[in-house]
């Protein structure tokens, strides 16, 4: 493995003291310094770009951050309630529990985007599937998730989350911490990044794999471009946009055409000397050409022995996709990648997405999900690993404890589930509640930035200090961390 | 003022004093370092906005230290060394929410922290600096003066070549700067042609310029250039950029955001250019043509300016957007920060968001009908027109849209502070033809041509299913008993149709009364009949999927649907049986389709908006605000923007905030020199491109080399002494890719490129689909513009980009063409070098890069299954991935 030093180099500095000072500095840092330079920023003391060192001292180094596209159902995941089963049929207006549609409870903090779906439903559904108690915190984990379920001593459970946006743009407040209607920001996965850079200098440091279906693939937006994540594809002969000719040409060619290049470059330089922007290409180019090799090295799973891959399940068809996709997560987090966005299941606005036929929805994505997941938990601790690592399993929203026609759920804001592990967070808790019914968080509320702010903090990253001028964020967009869940 | 300075001397000397005795005291003094650095702009950030130049609420200032003694209604706020005394503390650190600073949602408590950093320096004696001035008045700003225009600075002679460089050439010599000479001529084609056309010259191209022998070849060239109709292609995309152009999306083929076929704004924006429309005219067009033109289809096309903010779901992010980007576009302020709240830094009021949101309040938008297109889906207009004239605006309190403040309807206006006149809202009468869309000559006959066109098909296809059932064609087929009502029904409306469009003629004047009443007395018969079909063929499907039905549930359903259906079908034939009456019309032929909302929340489309014979004026009376030469922002935030577009840095740092906010002009005179000769010229863009490409200025070279002292005075370069070299936008680096290839593909406007086509299509980039979901990776990869807002584009160097250039079909499909292009006008070896270094890098190789050149096609050709050809395309491929090819150098 590479020496894990800090890289900071491949990127431009648009300005020649940015460049001269850069030794020290984070790429994505670096290129946003020289943005905000260029802007009349950071001349007046009072702003400089992240250094790559957290600001207090870090608990957890890499994040994988597991997202089920879609919405999953609260009920019928980590969060049981008995009493939908008890009235299902009935209205919710008809059961003890008519309080939870008082209007002022429902009124969105901000307001929400109706269509078709995203509407609360009245009639009770009954759950879909049973429950157990798991492990020597005794943990109520769905049956759907039976290899998970003997991991639960490693999770912190947190069921009291709610969000505000009750169509499928909440994959985008997860991940950006606003409702869409406030426009565009950075991802939690970019401020990571932006924050610490990078261990390794032959990856990309920030990685997506899985669709993102329906929002916007920009991350950085106002960090900058080089903020943003790098979509991989688990696929050895073609795992990155653009990694190998899209034409005749091979390897060999292009490794003379490099060393060409670079010569005419430094000849250029005798004219223009100490020209940043050069400087940077050339480094940038020197990064590219190594992931070329690199990328493909860590998704090529040859190295890996069978039994591994039994655990992440990659040997049944049914769990095979999203096994490898975990699988290489390990992979990625062993070469010091910090941020590593795993999305489960593409198709409309996601897999999970159950309006209808909910049983056989849920019961079909979570054999896809589940193994794989108990694997990278059992491997991630096996190898030493966990501790490191904050391993986060989340969706957009849960879903109406009412029935969306015969056998469905509708969205779901209100409350729901969200579970973390690994990274200096106790195992075999679980944190906050919602009512009998599962409508509302009711104890421990916890809006989506709270997630952020507990992994920033496990980090050693003050979101504060990452501020950028001219670009004031609220108090809401950085969250409160959940500490109950810390160890 | 000296007072205050006094007693903070005094203060500190208390406090060295009594450091002495009591050495306790002086662990954690502070000292005006201190204060600056930390105390103040926490201040600034939350307290200033209401105790500051701007707002003094409790007659409070606390901008300085004197200002904060002084006090306010309540009396001093601080007490020099003695925070316990001093009421600022006592406010910021009240537990008590009506009691503590700054008040709930104004802005976010201090920190425990925090507090105890006030707390030391207050206890230290509130050290201040040596004559703090306090903040400036608002009313003063730069932005908000008028624009004067100044004299043209006497500058060195031999360097200048316009007033531009006079300006610059005044702080040179200010600051000792000495200009760096001028580029290479080569360089300077390569830079005209990239920056007016977006394309680099060809061979050809290059070979004419460096033959003219003439001393004015230059401004040939750009005049050459400004002439030539890839130029409002170029410079199409710069505007689109800051106008926010983005086509469509929605959910399957169900229109969300922006319109269909708003690339009819986008051609309109290029042909403006290529006219030279005058940039107020523009703004003019775009705001309210359909108030100013109703009658101008090109004008209209304007109007997708505003139409490309239509959102279906909710109407206020739809004008939330509408009123931010026309604040930060046209005029560089930030308007969005007072939707919640009145602004922290500029003098604008809440209720200013709202009195230019009402500006806005009454337009919706449609599609107009193109001759010879009646398919919405194919074809049309996006405009926009105003359609809820008595819609009232209210102020939402904290911005939420669920607290309208319904007590106060508000009015359109302008900030105070830019109401240099009355404003005059005229409410415009609409001639027929706007709002009665089908008077228009067109409309009828592009209804029939769509008549016949859905019957052709339903005949096709129809057709098509008889043919394949022969194989097997003993069973009754639901398919084909479906596909037969569509044709039938596809020719009742196609006769409907013909008899609609035949009554519309005849209402026209000068027919006769009697033909008048007989020809609308068949279209009514022409529409019953119609519906008498579509009545007759749902009777038929239902009774198809009664056959079909399994199981007890469905049977239920498809009999009760059936017996829904066949009531339907008692009525028309009830209606059809009776005479027509003598007032009885039909339903005309309508030439424009509302685009539909769903604020209502019922799940479907809300009741359409018909189209009302006037409009509010608003727009207009915007407009002519905006452009009125009196506005102190419009001209300086264009000149900016072209500025910036042709230099790579502009005057004003912050492009969108000319807000006290914002960054200063680093040469406020040469700002308001260009403003005023933008508006002096008749608001020609030309002009100012002229005028900047045929400085000095814009015509030095780049390189620093030689430059140690104006590098030592001027690092950063802001007093521009040398060009700043930038990277190529996307758009850029791809069309050059495909011009050098000689694929690029010259066709001007029309529908935008569909993603799937994009990767084989040789159009110019600004002709692809672009929206918030569908943007070309290839573009992306080079900081494309984002759909949402992009007043200025990232330069960003990141490995992807690498890849790309590396990688991408796009270049290495091209590299072997633009090598056979080049040895097609030289066979020699150096040769081909030296004119591959020209065409594709803009600079004469050395002896040095010929010889590496040399040596790296020997060792390609050495390389087993290779060629000649291969070897140069090789080469091609390493100047494609030169740094010089992506820079404008």
């Amino acid at each position: 493995m590479e020496e894990r030093t800090m890289n900071h180099d491949a990127t431009y500095g648009s300005t020649r003291r940015t460049f001269l000072s850069r030794a020290g500095m984070g790429f994505a840092s670096l290129a946003l310094g020289a943005m905000l330079h260029r802007d009349g920023y950071g001349s007046d003391g009072h702003w400089s770009p992240p250094t790559g060192e957290p600001h207090f001292p870090a608990k957890a180094k890499s994040v994988i951050w597991l997202f089920m596209n879609g919405g999953v159902s609260h009920m019928e995941s980590f969060d049981p309630k008995p009493m939908l089963t008890k009235y299902g049929g009935k209205t919710i207006a008809e059961t003890p529990f008519a309080e939870t549609q008082n209007p002022e409870k429902l009124a969105l903090a901000r307001a929400a985007v109706p269509d078709a779906n995203g509407q609360q439903r009245n009639k009770l559904f009954p759950l879909q599937v049973g429950f157990r108690r798991h492990g020597a915190s005794g943990i109520e984990v769905s049956d759907w998730f039976p290899n998970l379920a003997k991991q639960v001593d490693k999770l912190a459970v947190v069921r009291s989350m709610w969000t505000t946006d009750s169509n499928h743009a909440a994959q985008r407040e997860f991940h950006q911490g606003r409702n869409r209607i406030d426009g565009y920001f950075p991802t939690l996965g970019a401020w990571v990044h932006y924050g610490l850079g990078s261990l390794n200098d032959n990856l990309p440091q920030y990685i997506s794999v899985g669709t993102r279906p329906i929002w916007n693939k920009k991350d950085g937006l106002y960090l900058g471009p080089a903020n943003d994540a790098v979509p991989l594809r688990i696929d050895p002969d073609n795992p990155l946009d653009y990694s190998r000719p899209q034409g005749t040409f091979s390897r060999k060619e292009q490794s003379i055409g490099k060393d060409y290049i670079d010569k005419l470059n430094a000849l250029r330089g005798e004219r223009y000397p100490d020209d940043d922007a050069m400087a940077a290409r050339i480094k940038s180019y020197e990064l590219a050409f190594r992931m070329q090799t690199s990328v493909p090295d860590v998704v090529d799973f040859t190295q890996e022995s069978e039994e591994t891959k039994t655990l992440y399940g990659i040997d049944r068809k049914e769990c095979e996709d999203f096994g490898t996709k975990l699988l290489a997560a390990r992979r990625f987090v062993e070469q010091g990648v910090r941020f590593i966005q795993v999305q489960h299941g593409g198709g409309g606005a996601g897999a999970w997405d159950a309006h209808s036929g909910l049983k056989k929805n849920h019961a079909k994505n979570a054999l896809a999900v589940d193994r794989p997941i108990a694997g990278l938990l059992a491997d991630l601790a096996q190898r030493g690993l966990l501790d490191e690592t904050l391993v986060v399993f989340a969706s957009e929203f849960g879903r109406t404890p009412g029935s969306q026609g015969s056998d469905g759920r509708d969205h779901h804001v209100y409350g729901f589930s969200v579970w973390m592990a690994g990274g200096g967070i106790k195992g075999g808790v679980v944190h906050g509640k919602t009512d009998e019914i599962g409508f509302h968080a009711v104890e421990d509320r916890h809006y989506v930035t709270d997630i952020h702010a507990t992994i920033l903090k496990q980090l050693g990253l003050d979101s504060r200090k990452l501020e950028i001028p001219g670009r004031k964020r609220l108090v809401i967009d950085h969250g409160q961390p959940i500490d109950a869940i810390i160890a | 003022m000296t007072q205050p300075a006094t007693r903070c001397r005094w203060s500190m000397l208390l406090i060295l004093t009594l450091g002495a005795f009591f050495p306790g005291i002086g662990k954690g003094a502070s000292n005006p370092t201190d204060y600056l650095s930390g105390v103040k702009p926490l201040l600034r950030e939350r307290c200033f906005s209401c105790h500051g130049a701007l707002k003094q609420e409790g007659g409070l200032r606390l901008d300085t230290v004197a200002l904060m003694i002084q006090g306010g209604d309540s009396g001093a706020t601080i007490v020099p060394g003695d925070a316990r005394e001093s009421y600022l503390l006592a406010r910021l650190a009240a537990n008590d929410l009506d009691e503590r600073m700054p008040p709930e949602h104004e802005g976010e408590p201090f920190t425990a922290k925090q507090l105890a950093m006030v707390r030391t320096w207050i206890d230290s004696g509130a050290p201040a600096p040596e004559g703090e001035e306090p903040e400036a008045d608002p009313e003063d700003h730069w932005s908000f003066q008028p624009v004067v225009r100044p004299d043209v600075p006497l500058g060195e002679v031999a360097w200048r070549r316009n007033p531009i460089d006079a300006f610059l050439s005044h702080r040179h010599q200010e600051l000792g700067l000495v200009p760096q000479p001028e580029a290479p001529r080569l360089l300077q084609v390569r830079r005209l042609y990239l920056d007016l056309v977006g394309l680099p010259p060809s061979a050809e191209e290059i070979e004419r310029v460096v033959n003219d022998r003439s001393a004015m070849w230059y401004e040939h060239l750009v005049d050459r250039l400004l002439e030539d109709p890839r130029h409002g292609e170029r410079w199409a995309r710069h505007w689109m950029d800051v106008w926010r152009y983005s086509d469509w999306w929605g959910y399957r083929d169900i229109l969300r955001n922006s319109q269909k076929h708003l690339w009819h704004w986008r051609d309109w924006i290029v042909e403006s250019l290529n006219r030279d429309l005058p940039y107020d005219e523009m703004i003019r067009q775009m705001l309210a043509a359909d108030e100013l033109y109703p009658e101008d289809a090109d004008k209209l096309r304007a109007t997708g300016f505003l139409a490309r903010n239509f959102y279906i779901f909710n109407r206020n992010i739809w004008l939330e957007q509408t009123v931010e980007h026309v604040s930060k576009g046209f005029l560089g302020l930030t308007m969005n920060c007072v939707k919640c709240h009145d602004h922290k830094y500029d003098p604008f009021e809440q209720a200013d968001f709202y009195r230019m949101r009402a500006f806005f309040e009454p337009y919706h938008v449609r599609l107009d009908m193109v001759p010879g297109e009646a398919d919405y889906e194919r074809d049309g207009v996006p405009r926009v027109f105003d359609a809820q004239l008595e819609m009232p605006t209210y102020l939402f309190v904290r911005g939420q849209e669920t607290r309208p403040d319904t007590s106060t309807p508000i009015e359109p206006g302008v900030p105070d502070i830019l109401a240099f006149d009355e404003l005059e809202i005229e409410p415009v009468a609409l001639p027929t033809r706007a709002w009665k869309t089908e008077l228009r000559p067109w409309t009828a006959a592009a209804h029939v041509t769509l008549a016949e066109r859905d019957l052709a098909a339903a005949e096709r296809s129809l057709r098509n299913l008889v043919n394949k059932q022969k194989k097997d064609s003993h069973k009754p087929d639901a398919k084909i008993e479906r596909a037969t009502w569509k044709v039938k029904e596809a020719e009742a409306r196609l006769a409907s149709v013909r008899l609609r469009a035949a009554a519309s003629k005849a209402a026209r004047p000068g027919v006769d009364a009697m033909a008048m009443i007989a020809t609308r007395a068949e279209a009514v018969r022409g529409e019953r009949a119609l519906e008498l079909v579509k009545r007759q063929a749902a009777v038929a499907a239902k009774q198809l999927s009664l056959d079909q039905a399994k199981g007890d549930e469905r049977n239920a359903k498809a009999k009760k649907e059936l017996a829904s259906a066949t009531k339907a079908l008692r009525d028309a034939e009830e209606t059809a049986s009776k005479p027509v009456l003598l007032e009885e019309t039909f339903t005309p032929l309508e030439g424009a389709k509302w685009a539909t909302t769903r604020f209502l929340h019922t799940g479907r489309d809300d009741p359409p908006i018909t189209f009302p014979a006037h409009s509010s004026g608003r727009r207009t009376a915007l407009a002519r605000w905006i452009t009125d030469r009196r506005h102190p922002l419009t001209a300086r935030v264009a000149a900016n923007q072209l500025w910036m577009r042709h230099m790579g840095e502009p005057l004003v740092a912050d492009v969108f905030d000319f807000g006290r906010k914002g960054s200063q002009p680093t040469h406020p005179k040469l700002l308001d020199w260009l403003a005023s000769e933008l508006m002096e010229h008749g608001w020609s863009m030309r002009h100012l491109h002229r005028l900047i490409v045929t400085s000095a200025a814009y015509r030095m070279s780049s390189s620093l080399a030689g430059a140690e002292s104006n590098l030592a005075a001027d690092p950063d370069n802001h007093y521009w002494w040398r060009r700043t070299p930038g990277r190529l936008e996307s758009q850029v680096i791809r069309d050059s890719v495909l011009a050098l290839a000689g694929t690029l593909d010259p066709t001007m406007g029309g529908p935008s490129v569909p993603p799937k086509s994009q990767e084989n299509s040789k159009r110019r980039s600004l002709y692809f689909f672009h929206s918030d979901d569908k943007r070309n990776l290839f573009l992306t990869s080079f900081d494309e513009a984002l759909p949402a807002e992009c007043y200025r584009r990232e330069q960003s160097i990141v490995p992807q980009q690498a890849l790309a250039l590396s990688n991408s079909k796009l270049v290495l499909d091209a590299v072997g063409q633009i090598a056979t292009r080049l040895s097609e006008q030289t066979t020699d070896e150096d040769g081909f070098l030296r004119q591959a270094f020209v065409v594709i890098l803009g600079f004469e190789p050395t002896e040095r890069e010929i010889a590496a050149s040399r040596e790296v096609l020997r060792t390609w050709r050495r390389l087993p299954d290779t060629s000649e050809e291969r070897a140069r395309a090789n080469l091609v491929w390493a100047l494609i991935n030169h740094n010089d090819f992506v820079t404008i150098r």
